[in-house]
């Protein structure tokens, strides 16, 4: 006979049961990676959600190409004509310094430069969360992408891959908290780490010392250390140095040179050794 | 008299709010874009609350977390939190006027966000707090909508 006195378990009862599971889960999460393929599990579930939030996105770019008067078309055709050229001279003189640096550099037995080809890709998605600074890139496995592969705007380094699927992929921003990249003053060569702070206009250099030759307005470009990025995408340029009163180190902070929070359109960079094109073309 | 499933409009009304959730956005929007799960739990859970409270809160929770990508757990705790408060809440809320509700929605908000802060604390990861005023009010405005939109749902499927 069912009882009709017997109490449910008490909210205060459920709280704690619940608190105790949660900060299990986030001991566990946060130092092993046994939870991972619940990650992958939920990617492959809200994947198909995307082509939905995508329609604005999609709707504007209609919007942009068929309600656009051919006044418009024809000026940016012109604009887009003389931009060409002036890329195409610039290419010319990059292709002659390119040579003459590899040349230089098998003089000094150099190691060989890296040479980078591109794969045009989309941003189909975005983290909800302002903490978590990720993107989701529709390439994949079958395109070649690989866990670790810079990922990068037309105005500099955007961050990396890191998880990849058969059709899409993740990419962690360099504004991120978790991210760090080594990078180095385009002026005079120092080094540094250029950190995330969960904004996307803001990244931070750690440890850089009072004494060090770094003013506003430099120029910051990835260093190549630790081989993860390539050497010479920029990253950001200097905006502000200050230094608090007992501090050793001062407090450099960077406005990142990509549109991190507006590129649509993104290059994923392949880096070999030979310089010859990929079997894709690239 | 055997209760009416609600599986149907709480699926719906959680799809509606992932979407919402994943349409990006830029510049200040990212961090001013409200909670969409978090509010439509809170809905659920303040209209149906012999059916759904803290443990239908954690579960949405978990969803939160494998779509923001936090530590499992993160968003479990804080939605459970509160849930609790809307569930404990619930007798004499649905008597107040939806005014006095969206109050309720911003201070629930805030206390969300210095709830996160502080777990994300525990893990290093910085979180600033400048937005949480303007995130409450614009979280409080969009709980007009969930509110009435899940009143519905909830009266057509009871009626």
């Amino acid at each position: 006979m069912k009882n009709v006195f017997a109490k449910s378990s008490s909210p205060l009862r459920k709280i704690f049961l619940v608190s105790l599971v949660a900060f299990g889960l986030m001991t566990l999460d946060n130092s092993t990676s046994w939870l991972s393929p619940l990650y992958r599990v939920a990617d492959s579930v809200v994947r198909p959600l995307y082509w939905i939030t995508n329609i604005p996105a999609r709707v504007q770019e209609w919007g942009e190409v068929n309600v656009t008067s051919r006044t418009v078309i024809e000026q940016e055709n012109v604009r887009l004509k003389q931009e060409s050229l002036i890329h195409l001279g610039q290419l010319q003189r990059m292709a002659e310094l390119a040579a003459e640096n590899l040349r230089l550099r098998q003089l000094l037995n150099a190691t060989e430069l890296l040479v980078d080809s591109v794969l045009v890709t989309e941003v189909i998605g975005v983290s909800p969360s302002p903490q978590s600074h990720t993107v989701t890139v529709d390439r994949g496995s079958d395109d070649g992408v690989y866990v670790g592969q810079p990922i990068l705007d037309a105005e500099g380094l955007m961050g990396q891959i890191i998880s990849v699927y058969g059709g899409h992929s993740v990419a962690l921003l360099i504004t991120d908290s978790t991210h760090a990249l080594p990078v180095q003053v385009l002026r005079n060569g120092v080094r540094s780490i250029a950190e995330g702070t969960s904004d996307y206009n803001r990244m931070t250099l750690r440890f850089v010392s009072p004494t060090s030759d770094i003013v506003e307005g430099d120029q910051l470009v990835s260093s190549g250390l630790g081989g993860r990025f390539p050497v010479g995408y920029p990253v950001g340029t200097v905006a502000s140095i200050s230094q608090k009163p007992g501090d050793t180190f001062v407090d450099v902070e960077v406005d990142p040179s990509a549109q991190l929070d507006r590129s649509r359109h993104l290059l994923l960079a392949f880096t070999s050794k030979d310089g010859s094109p990929d079997r894709n073309g690239r | 008299m055997k209760p009416v499933s609600l599986t149907g409009p709480v699926t719906f009304s959680l799809i509606i709010a992932v979407i919402l959730q994943l349409i990006p956005v830029s510049g200040d929007w990212i961090l001013w874009r409200p909670n969409f799960l978090m509010l439509v739990m809170i809905a659920w859970v303040l209209y149906q609350p012999s059916r759904f409270g803290i443990g239908f809160a954690a579960l949405v929770g978990l969803l939160a977390d494998t779509l923001f990508r936090t530590a499992l757990g993160h968003y479990v705790l804080v939605f459970a939190l509160c849930g609790a408060v809307a569930y404990l809440l619930s007798r004499w809320l649905t008597y107040f006027s939806y005014f006095h509700r969206a109050v309720l929605i911003f201070l629930l908000v805030i206390f969300s966000e210095l709830l996160q802060a502080l777990l994300f604390s525990i893990w290093d990861v910085p979180m600033g707090l400048q937005h949480v005023p303007v995130l409450g009010f614009v979280s409080a405005i969009v709980w007009l909508l969930v509110d009435k939109s899940i009143a519905s749902l909830n009266f057509m499927y009871r009626s």
